[in-house]
């Protein structure tokens, strides 16, 4: 099914900004997420499944073999689209907070 | 024992990740599944990463997969069969009119469908013949007593008449009746009827409708001598003595010494006959019998002309040369016909209106704020075509109550359309209005979400009552509870675009 993808001007609710923001920031997977944000898990997982089907997120399965390698089982990886980089930019302007909550420079140094 | 309770709790944290799952569609179920055990498995290596096994570690875990809930809700509305339709429907113009307009439908459907409604219309649409008169003698006290002997009528009729074309007679007799097609009564006194015999061209005079006539229509006039004499039943008898059976006609009955067959039913209230008869029998020979009997006469142009007023005094030759000294009754007693009723009830409605109600549309604004011409245009139509709507609605539905049941008296019939209908057009226009006050002057879509403002006790506050807001995020609209002279009538507020972000995903568009 065609999707359409928003515009980078959509108005984005908080939440939603935080988590872009979280995912800019190198938190990748649902759970570290929800540690960085400190949202819990019955809000971070619905609001990702909408950023995912506005095309402002798209998701990857980590490969077995590297589960397999660390003994754990495989996770699924977010990442933010062209569309999702354009929104969280506008989002940053209307919250200028966001950047001061979860700053980008902290994902380098983890 | 530690290693029991981890193991339950982990046996009890993936139950719950199951039932949640069961909200997901099939389809999906297995990724999402995979995908929440594998963070499962990640929030529980962080919540014992601190050593041993803990409650409070457990309870962060449990509140983690507690999450899986709405997660799952989510899969589930996205799984569900979209409505945009029947959500942008939802209060809207369209949806309203819509809704009438099914109602009218099904008033009108049922109208024809019920017998008796179809057995009025046909007699509705039948007119009977105008200019027709009872002609008695002067000297009589009540026109309900017979006066007229046959010789002085066939006296009449055989005279060319400058003032009447055309005679009837008929003298009324009481007789025993068998009805063979049906006993209805146990009951000896009640099988003696009121029967008149009548001269074969009544019927053709009066042109009153026989309704519920044989399958093999028959000429009433012309078969009136044939071997089996026809009879027409009043509408008053074929319901006491055949229940309304509409399967009556082509029956025959014994009347007297002589068996006729029922031919038809002739509806009551049309004319105001006299006699109370209940079956009327067509014979030849019922102008040469003795007694005296009624004379239906029917106008000419002249005659109706010398006919001012409802009664007239007319003299006539006798047939022993003399003058009789007569009166001319006009038999213009046809009860009113539906639509009469209708609109005779609907203005009463219409006058009683703003005694339970206010008649105003409420369209007084907070703010300086004026709708277009178009837009107003647009709101005028909607009400009048709710209204153009409601009126067949209620006429229909009044005649389907009145006439539905064929057991019903049509004078109980009337009165029963006529209050059906005067309720019908009170309380129907009064929602009209109502329903009108609470649409959004932008989209039409009635406001919803009431909500209490202030407490009426406390009248330091500028205004108390109730708040409703337009879900397309066009107006709120306050309604006060305790009218003030600073705050009488319900007010518009428009909003402005800095609203939006509230009714983002409900915003319909404005027409």
């Amino acid at each position: 099914m065609a999707r359409e993808a928003k515009q980078p001007d959509t108005k984005l609710s908080h939440t939603a900004a935080l988590i872009l923001q979280a995912l800019d920031a190198g938190f990748v997977y649902g759970f570290s997420i929800m540690e960085m944000t400190g949202l819990p898990s019955g809000t971070v997982y619905p609001a990702m499944r909408r950023l995912e089907r506005d095309d402002l997120i798209r998701s990857q399965w980590e490969k077995q073999s590297i589960a397999d390698a660390e003994q754990r089982p495989p996770r699924k990886y977010y990442r933010l689209t062209a569309a999702g980089k354009s929104t969280l930019e506008a989002s940053r302007k209307r919250y200028p907070l966001l950047v001061r909550l979860i700053p980008t420079e902290e994902a380098k140094q983890v | 024992m530690s290693a029991f309770f981890r193991w339950a709790h982990r046996l009890f944290d993936l139950g719950l990740l199951r039932s949640a799952s069961l909200l997901v569609p099939a389809g999906q179920r297995t990724e999402w599944l995979r995908e929440w055990r594998g963070e499962l498995w990640h929030v529980q290596q962080a919540c014992s990463a601190d050593g041993g096994h803990s409650w409070q570690a457990e309870r962060q875990v449990m509140a983690f997969c507690a999450g899986a809930f709405p997660d799952a809700l989510c899969f589930w509305r996205a799984g569900r069969p979209q409505r945009p339709a029947g959500a942008a429907m939802d209060g809207s113009a369209r949806q309203c009119l819509l809704i009438l307009g099914a109602l009218a439908a099904a008033g009108y459907g049922l109208a024809l469908l019920l017998p008796g409604v179809c057995a009025e219309r046909s007699l509705w649409q039948r007119k009977v013949n105008p200019n027709l008169v009872l002609i008695e003698h002067a000297g009589s006290d009540s026109s309900q007593h017979p006066t007229i002997a046959p010789g002085q009528f066939r006296s009449w009729e055989r005279r060319k008449q400058q003032y009447f074309d055309g005679f009837a007679f008929y003298r009324v007799e009481r007789q025993p009746v068998e009805p063979e097609f049906q006993p209805a009564s146990a009951n000896p006194e009640a099988n003696t009827w009121r029967v008149a015999h009548a001269s074969p061209n009544l019927f053709t005079l009066l042109g009153l409708p026989v309704r519920l006539t044989d399958p093999d229509p028959v000429d009433l006039e012309a078969d009136a001598s044939g071997d089996v004499p026809q009879v027409i039943l009043s509408e008053t008898a074929w319901k006491r003595e055949f229940g309304a059976d509409a399967r009556i006609a082509g029956a025959t009955i014994r009347l007297g010494a002589r068996q006729v067959k029922i031919a038809g039913v002739a509806p009551d209230g049309s004319l105001a006959l006299p006699g109370g008869v209940d079956v009327w029998v067509l014979d030849p020979e019922a102008v040469r019998a003795p007694g005296v009997g009624y004379v239906v006469a029917h106008l000419t142009a002249l005659g109706k002309e010398e006919m001012w007023t409802t009664c007239v005094h007319i003299t006539a030759n006798a047939p022993n040369d003399g003058e009789d000294d007569l009166l001319a009754i006009a038999l213009d007693a046809r009860k009113p016909g539906p639509e009469t009723l209708f609109l005779f009830a609907g203005f009463l409605a219409l006058l009683a209106l703003p005694a339970i109600t206010t008649v105003s549309l409420g369209e007084a604004s907070v703010n300086p704020h004026r709708t277009s011409w178009l837009k107003r245009l647009h709101r005028w139509s909607f009400l009048s075509a709710k209204i153009a709507l409601l009126v067949p609605t209620i006429y229909f539905v009044s005649l389907d109550l009145a006439y539905g049941c064929t057991l019903i008296a049509p004078e109980q019939a009337a009165y029963l359309q006529l209050l059906s209908t005067f309720s019908g057009c009170l309380f129907g226009l009064r929602w009209v209005l109502k329903d009108q006050r609470q649409r959004c002057p932008v989209c039409m879509r009635t406001v919803t979400h009431p909500a209490q403002v202030g407490v009426a006790s406390r009248t330091f506050l500028d205004w108390n009552g109730t708040e409703m807001m337009c879900m397309g995020g066009h107006t709120l609209l306050h309604v006060p509870s305790l009218p003030t002279s600073w705050f009488s009538a319900q007010r518009w507020l428009y909003l402005d675009t800095s609203w939006n972000f509230l009714f983002a995903g409900s915003t319909p568009p404005a027409p």
